[in-house]
């Protein structure tokens, strides 16, 4: 591989470029860090500095039939909602790319749409729509939502990567010889893995920690997890919400560990 | 004849496998049938320590003595979803509010208006403030909105609204976004009492409140409670509940003052919607809920003021909460309806005081 | 004449993502859309009828408090999405260059654990971190750089944090992604040609990550002109945005005749920033000649 000539005097430039990322990490990790305390720290109050390590919450969090019924709950719609967000959503980023529809600004304007509204209003009006017609709330309502509400992010970021794509490579594929749909399958969707794998964390993620679309679709006994510590938090103030905050975190950083093995950065094979 | 003969038996298979269809019919919908029979109540609760006590105790034993199903919603805010629902399957029988809310309610014929003895037997126990014409349904509990503080700051123990404007406590008391939280809706109107004519002097209050600043504003009370706990603030405006529910080990130096004008009720109030199909357990579950076995069990849960005169509570709770005729005296009810009427104008206005 | 011109048959996967939002977007705002023009539920209260009001409130703003709320909301998404775009780009250029698998995957999982925190437990971490006696100003105090607490919450400056806090791990993956893409040999040929590191980035790797930076302020911006509880929480009254307001009409003003009018308005308003930047992104994607 070619060498950069210049690898010894590197130190200066990369040493800065090193120090502010980690600057950059620790901004993003503090509250991270407090949240732990909170988690560990015993009083049944939040409070700074911390007394002491328990973990009566974890415990607390653990024993909880409600939380951990919840916990289940969120994480196998957000799932769901994963997997069907992925598919639709980059089906409709390669026909916004690639499909030369008309209006192309306009629609992809329009996939966007349910990002900029309120989702208290997209929980409201959802709700609202599922009494009218009688619907009532079942569970694949709720998935209907969230998958609404995911699908714009999975859309977006692989519109970003096909924007940014080479397409030369699949000419030179099509020359070689392969036809249209082996191209398509063997050459541009690993291609677009990235921008799909991104979208699919943020999918899951928003899913997982949907709160207000959520509040107007759960019903008793079936709540997700963000519902349930919200209206806990509004009643009670202890550690047994940064407990179910940790676990959500450990969790769902497993689930995205699996998600990167899979479809993610394999990719960034150079060509 | 021999297609007769076919017919027949084709007919004979139909019946049997019809028939073998119904049986399997009646043993799927026989549970079904069996669960019609048993009616579910869909109420609505706080979650918390209250939610806890309620999923654990009060409501299996309710649902075991009347021989049918709760369903409890958690998910607050519960009027949006009974305003959506249709008037004739409200999503909701029991609405448990706060009173403001419960005005609102009736104002759009979503619950009824009077609930007597008649229904609610119970009622004849209650403390006059729990059916008073301020309230639409009933009052199960209360507590008493007043002033939260630190005891460790050099504070004297606030004996007056007043005290909260204090200026050596400026940038250090606490108040609510008004528009969004009931506790500071009602201190709002205490500041027309305290420093003009009444709880409906509202000049009287916008002029009080510019007073009040700077103060620090929060959206609920959990986070007045952790803005007390931590001396970020060192005086608030909060319930007794918010305050006293922390009593026991680990324990910051904050109290809970009732000022001599008299504390606000933040109401605990049930309320029964007109077309639901359950009515009569609905009327039920109030009546136990007023039950003094029940009452007590939560109230000391949760430190609330229990509505029923004849519960008897532990003395450390009894030493604080109101429990006789002459604590309850002291419980300033506001005008709800009148409030509400006016809010847009009110949140409108207290937004530009505050702003900045 | 050419195929620039007719939809090619890979147009027809827009069908499911179509399908969805017609059904369960589409169809619930148009039934929103219409209540925002009355003065009730309809369906449930036979005496609701139809009016502009709700409109009217907004355009006429007696109450003063409506247009400032509208410019408050695009100011801080706008301030938010700068700054998400200063803390993610490093972090994505970081990740997308590393070289060793298990760097990269630690580094991502820190990027994306601050959205798994949760909505309320995150604020409360911030407000002790913030607030006149959390970790910042007492340790400020402490080392005798300032006498009185800095007013880090409470106010707009502590929402554009908690907001940025959120919204960066947004910017840092789609923006991975479009990085990642990027060959870096093209950064090697601009430097063996003398080209110093810094040039080399500004001219060859910035405009070629451009897609990126667009997509990402996009989803950022989308985003935080939709963000409700974490102003509430975070801003007292110094802050109220639009969709802030709508909450509150929702939740406890219980007017959701005039949230759906402010949320249309919301939208339009949106929808019209949106559709500019879109037309600029798909201009300058095919300056380059590469979509």
């Amino acid at each position: 591989m070619s060498a950069a000539p210049n690898r010894r005097p590197f130190d200066a430039g990369r040493a800065a470029y090193l120090a502010l990322n980690a600057l950059l990490l620790a901004f993003l990790l503090l509250p991270i860090a407090i949240v732990l305390v909170f988690a560990l720290n015993p009083t049944p109050y939040i409070s700074f500095p911390p007394v002491g390590v328990s973990l009566r919450w974890f415990e607390k969090f653990f024993g909880s039939a409600e939380f951990m019924n919840a916990l289940w709950l969120s994480l196998w719609v957000a799932t769901v909602v994963l997997v069907l967000s992925i598919v639709i959503g980059a089906a409709c980023a390669l026909a916004l790319a690639r499909g030369n529809l008309p209006g192309r600004a306009v629609l992809t304007a329009f996939f966007m749409s349910p990002l900029m509204v309120p989702a208290i209003l997209t929980g409201l009006a959802l709700f609202q729509a599922y009494l009218l017609s009688g619907i009532g709330r079942p569970v694949w309502g709720l998935i209907a939502a969230h998958t609404l509400v995911a699908v714009p992010y999975v859309i977006r970021t692989t519109l970003a990567v096909l924007h940014n794509f080479d397409r030369r490579i699949e000419e030179a594929a099509a020359v070689l010889g392969a036809s249209p749909t082996r191209v398509f399958f063997e050459v541009t969707l690993p291609l677009i893995r990235p921008g799909v794998f991104a979208g699919g964390v943020f999918a899951f993620i928003v899913s997982f920690d949907q709160f207000p679309v959520s509040l107007f679709l759960v019903v008793p006994k079936g709540e997700t997890l963000p519902v349930v510590l919200f209206n806990y938090m509004k009643f009670d103030l202890d550690g047994a919400i940064a407990a179910a905050s940790m676990v959500s975190i450990l969790l769902a950083l497993s689930v995205v560990l699996v998600l990167e093995r899979l479809i993610g950065l394999k990719a960034y094979v150079k060509l | 004849m021999g297609t007769n003969k076919g017919v027949a038996m084709i007919s004979r298979r139909k019946a049997l496998r019809a028939g073998a269809g119904l049986a399997a019919l009646a043993t799927v919908g026989a549970p079904s049938i069996l669960h019609a029979q048993t009616k579910t109540l869909k109420i609505t609760t706080w979650g918390g320590k209250w939610g806890e006590v309620m999923k654990a105790t009060v409501l299996p034993a309710f649902e075991k003595e009347f021989k049918c199903t709760v369903s409890a919603d958690q998910a607050f805010p519960f009027l949006p979803k009974l305003q959506v629902s249709p008037k004739n399957d409200p999503i909701y029988d029991v609405l448990h509010t706060n009173s403001n809310e419960q005005w609102n309610a009736v104002v759009e014929g979503l619950v009824v208006n009077k609930i007597t003895a008649k229904e609610v037997p119970n009622i004849a126990d209650v403390y006059p403030y729990a059916v008073s014409e301020k309230i639409v349904g009933v009052t199960i509990f209360t507590s008493a909105i007043g002033l939260g503080y630190r005891t460790d700051k050099g504070l004297a123990k606030p004996t007056s609204w007043k005290d909260l404007a204090d200026p050596k406590l400026a940038g250090a008391r606490g108040g609510y976004l008004i528009p969004v939280n009931s506790l500071g809706q009602a201190h709002l109107m205490m500041l027309g009492k305290v420093y003009g004519k009444g709880l409906t002097d509202l000049d009287a209050a916008y002029k009080a409140l510019e007073a009040l600043k700077p103060i620090k504003l929060v959206d609920f009370t959990g986070q007045m409670e952790k803005m007390l706990l931590s001396a970020e603030v060192s005086m608030g405006v909060i319930h007794d509940s918010g305050v006293y529910r922390y009593e026991g080990a680990n324990m910051q130096p904050v109290d809970f003052a009732s000022p001599s004008e008299g504390v606000l009720a933040l109401e605990q109030v049930l309320n029964v919607t007109p077309g639901s199909k359950v009515k009569e357990l609905a009327f039920a579950y109030i009546d136990y809920m007023l039950r003094p076995d029940v009452q007590k069990l939560l109230a000391e849960a949760v430190w609330y003021s229990p509505a029923n005169k004849k519960v008897k509570l532990d003395a450390k709770y009894d030493a604080k909460l109101l429990t006789t005729p002459e604590k309850v005296a002291t419980l300033i009810q506001p005008d709800w309806k009148w409030y509400n009427a006016r809010r847009e104008d009110i949140d409108a206005r207290v937004t530009k005081i505050l702003k900045g | 004449m050419t195929s620039a011109a007719r939809p090619s048959p890979i147009a027809w996967l827009i069908a499911p993502a179509g399908l969805l939002f017609v059904l369960f977007f589409v169809l619930p705002f148009a039934v929103m859309t219409a209540m925002s023009f009355y003065s009730g539920n309809p369906v449930t209260n036979p005496n609701a009828f139809l009016t502009t009001r709700h409109y009217e409130r907004f355009i006429f703003d007696t109450a003063g408090i409506f247009h400032e709320a509208l410019w408050s909301t695009l100011r801080i998404g706008l301030i938010t999405t700068v700054v998400s775009l200063l803390i993610g780009y490093p972090l994505a250029h970081w990740m997308a260059r590393m070289q060793s698998r298990l760097g990269h995957a630690l580094v991502l999982m820190a990027v994306i654990a601050p959205m798994l925190t949760g909505i309320v437990v995150r604020t409360f971490a911030w407000m002790t971190i913030l607030q006149d006696k959390g970790v910042i100003n007492t340790t400020l105090m402490q080392w005798g750089l300032i006498e009185k607490p800095l007013p880090l919450m409470y106010n707009e400056f502590g929402t554009i944090v908690a907001l940025v806090h959120i919204y960066v791990p947004f910017m840092v993956l789609t923006l991975t992604g479009v990085i990642g893409r990027i060959d870096e040999r093209l950064e090697q040929a601009a430097r063996s040609l003398g080209a110093g590191r810094l040039r080399a980035f500004v001219e060859v790797t910035l405009p070629l990550s451009l897609p990126g930076i667009l997509a990402g302020s996009l989803l950022v911006f989308a985003l935080s002109i939709s963000a409700y509880v974490t102003p509430s929480l975070m801003g007292g009254t110094d802050v109220l945005t639009l969709p802030m307001l709508i909450a509150q009409q929702v939740g406890t003003s219980f007017n959701p005749n005039f949230a759906g009018a402010l949320g249309v308005i919301l939208l339009l308003v949106s929808l019209a920033i949106v559709v500019a930047y879109n037309r600029i992104l798909a201009r300058l994607a095919g300056g380059q000649g590469m979509a």
